[in-house]
């Protein structure tokens, strides 16, 4: 019996140690699982966080490569290949309410760069917000993205008034939820993309990474989108620019040539401007669109006047400050046929000045003359009228694909004698005219682009 | 002879085909692409509509209203269903590529249920509590009368509709950062329902094997459920319109398909599949 009693104790003493063992290695097991499921979890945690940081981050761009034939014989060459645009926009959103937009250009043998600004949001109301930077202008023209532009150019006011699109400045944008109106500020430098002499005639404005002179310039827009049902929309507004340079020349000249009065060293030569735009919508067999605005005022470009040197008072050659009333308008009519094909036109004016008619001009290349004799500078073709007809046909092979067939007819006001070019020429939007043309007649500029447009 | 009266059969038989398909009306594609809320909803109408005319294909995808309107811009879908409106940025892009500003047709409605665990003492919320609660400001459930417990939150991704009418009619502000966002509705109601503490938002025709928890528009108000008496009274306070964006005005197939869904027949299924109809 004690014997049968040891047997059953051993027995069960057996099994209980090898269930205790088993439960222990059971345990062990799972506290195993449960560190390798913590640290699997730990993993994914730092895994979301990082992807997370990754999604603020978006990235998209575009690229425009393009043939060109110019019909104008002076041109040369008169046809090439080249790069017109290649960027890649960096969108950085930190927090919900703040964002960084950094946008890089590379075009062959330059690396520039586009925008660069900061965007703060108002978190509470959600309707203002605050742009430090180099950003564009407020202007429609140049708020539309050249990505979806239908014409490969901005309109010659545009490109006149506001060289590059950009400028370095401040923004304060207003932008109600449930108001379908819209108000920028901008207080800029004002300098950017326009040529600033020193008094020995040199550009100093080449980075353009700062102002010139303690003048800021204003530039106010304000826009208001009005929907016609399930018709289309009309979106009107306006913009003003109010802004001065720094005089660099003791004469100004008017736009009309009959006055010219004196100023001192870092007196404000103003520059101001308003325009009246809209946009209209209408979905008649299909999208259409019809946009235009006019701009008018005062423009100016600095002269210099070359300080004498120390103990003389020979007069030294200089060039006046010259201030031309200008106008200019641009009227486009786009029509989507189909969902894959785009068809637009624009008949684009642009007279840099108002005071002077063709017939008025004399083709006198101005020479730089002696301070006191500014007087004598004459107008020129560069106070010539420009009318631009354009015509364009856009494919969409998809959204990141078009290709686009664009063709401009330019034709210029005349002058009433025969004006025969005499030295080459920059006009003031940067496009060379080269000597030997004669404005007495129309003087074939008329351009034929076909583009290729990949965006992402 | 043989081989060239074979080889004469073939040539006709293939211009009858050529000239019989030319008079066969071709299938009609329309795709849908948009709002998770209102996939169900939208499958149902193209599953119905498609067994009345069966020559009308209609191919429908989720994906959230941000993506179905993405989709509409570049020109991947005919129609975006977004329980949310189109945002001005949005009517921008559609009128720079399309010069449009895009057809809305508003074709349901909906509550935005909140959704409780069945075991959680708490039957009725304000809109004010639901705020601070998806800000983050209100943690535990004891706050607003429950058990000391966290309150743990679940949402929608940011491409969603529904997290973006959430968020501007009753959150207003930002998501707390701990509020878990999943995709589609049905995954928001799959994790309250494993979770005593959890607390989430969607479509009502989604509430199902949950509490759903009452809304008050304020402390006085009386605390509503989503329904077809309490929308259409404007009574729940959380309403919406679910709406179908179209590039330009609907013709052929498109029109009829849409003419179909805004009619009884079509409201008869928004009522069916737990939404409720524009009329």
């Amino acid at each position: 019996m004690k014997k049968i009693f040891l047997i059953v104790f051993v027995f069960i003493s057996v099994f209980t140690q090898t269930v205790k063992a088993q439960e222990i290695d059971l345990k062990e097991k799972v506290t195993e699982i449960n560190d390798v499921v913590t640290g699997i979890s730990e993993r994914l945690a730092i895994a979301e966080s990082d992807l997370s940081k990754l999604t603020k981050i978006k990235v998209s761009g575009y690229m425009q490569a393009q043939y060109q034939y110019f019909e104008n014989p002076s041109i040369q060459p008169n046809n090439y290949f080249s790069l017109r645009r290649a960027r890649v926009k960096f969108t950085y959103e930190m927090t919900d309410g703040v964002k960084f937009v950094l946008t890089p250009e590379f075009v062959p043998g330059s690396l520039s760069v586009k925008d660069a600004y900061v965007v703060l949001n108002d978190r509470w109301s959600k309707a203002f917000s605050i742009w430090a930077g180099k950003f564009n202008r407020p202007n429609y023209e140049v708020e539309y993205s050249s990505s979806s532009r239908e014409m490969a150019e901005r309109s010659t006011v545009i490109r006149t008034l506001y060289p590059g699109e950009r400028a370095i400045g401040a923004k304060l944008e207003y932008n109600p939820i449930n108001v379908p109106f819209h108000f920028q500020l901008a207080l800029l430098n004002g300098a950017d993309g326009i040529i600033i002499n020193n008094t020995s005639g040199t550009n100093l404005n080449t980075t353009e990474n700062k102002d010139f002179d303690n003048y800021k310039d204003i530039m106010v827009r304000t826009t208001y989108n009005l929907q016609l049902g399930n018709f289309g929309g009309l979106d009107f507004g306006a913009h003003g620019y109010f802004g001065s340079l720094k005089s660099n020349a003791l004469k100004t000249l008017s736009s009309d040539y009959t006055t010219i009065e004196d100023v001192k060293f870092g007196d404000a030569v103003k520059r101001t401007w308003v325009g009246g735009e809209f946009q209209f919508f209408a979905d008649l067999l299909g999208g259409m669109s019809i946009k235009g605005e006019y701009i008018a005022g005062k423009n100016a470009s600095i002269g210099y006047s070359p300080v004498a040197a120390a103990g003389t008072t020979a007069a030294i050659p200089g060039v006046a400050n010259f201030q031309n009333n200008f106008a200019g308008y641009y009227l486009y009519f786009i029509k989507n046929l189909g969902k894959k094909n785009q068809f637009a036109f624009r008949y684009d004016y642009y007279d840099p000045n108002t005071d002077i008619t063709g017939k008025d001009v004399t083709i006198v290349k101005y020479t730089s003359a002696d301070a006191t004799t500014l007087k004598s500078r004459t107008s020129s073709k560069s106070d010539l009228a420009t009318s631009t007809f354009g015509l364009a046909l856009h494919h969409y092979f998809d959204d990141n694909l078009r290709i686009s067939l664009d063709y401009q007819i330019v034709q210029n006001e005349k002058v009433g004698s025969v004006g025969i070019l005499t030295e080459d020429y920059t006009k003031a939007d940067g496009t060379k005219v080269l000597k030997g043309l004669d404005y007495g007649k129309v003087v074939n500029q008329n351009l034929l682009t076909l583009r290729i447009q990949a965006k992402f | 002879m043989k081989s060239i009266n074979i080889k004469k059969f073939a040539v006709v038989a293939v211009l009858l085909a050529f000239v019989g398909s030319a008079f066969t009306p071709a299938p009609e594609r329309i795709t849908v692409k948009g709002s998770d809320t209102m996939v169900i909803l939208a499958q149902k109408w193209a599953e119905v509509y498609m067994q009345n005319n069966p020559n009308t294909a209609i191919q429908v995808t989720g994906g959230g209203s941000g993506t179905g309107i993405s989709a509409l811009i570049n020109g991947a879908t005919e129609i975006a269903n977004s329980s949310r409106k189109m945002k001005p940025t949005e009517r921008e892009k559609l009128k720079a590529r399309y010069n449009t500003l895009g057809i809305e047709v508003a074709c349901a409605k909906d509550g935005i249920t909140v959704y409780l665990h069945p075991s959680n003492k708490i039957k009725e919320l304000t809109v004010k509590q639901l705020g601070d609660i998806f800000r983050g400001e209100i943690t535990n459930w004891k706050e607003v009368g429950g058990a000391d417990q966290n309150i743990k939150l679940y949402g929608r991704e940011n491409s969603s509709g529904t997290y973006v009418f959430f968020q501007e009619n009753v959150v207003k502000g930002d998501y707390a950062p701990s509020c878990q966002t999943l995709p589609g509705t049905a995954a928001v109601v799959n994790a309250v329902k494993k979770d005593p503490n959890a607390i989430g938002y969607g479509g009502a025709a989604y509430a199902e094997g949950i509490e759903i928890c009452k809304v008050k528009k304020d402390d006085n108000s009386p605390a509503y459920v989503a329904s077809a008496e309490t929308i259409k009274s404007n009574q729940y306070p959380i309403t919406r319109y679910l709406f179908m964006y179209l590039r330009n005005k609907p013709t052929g197939a498109m029109k009829s398909y849409i003419d179909w869904i805004l009619s009884p027949e079509g409201q008869k299924l928004v009522v069916e599949t737990g939404y409720f109809p524009v009329k």
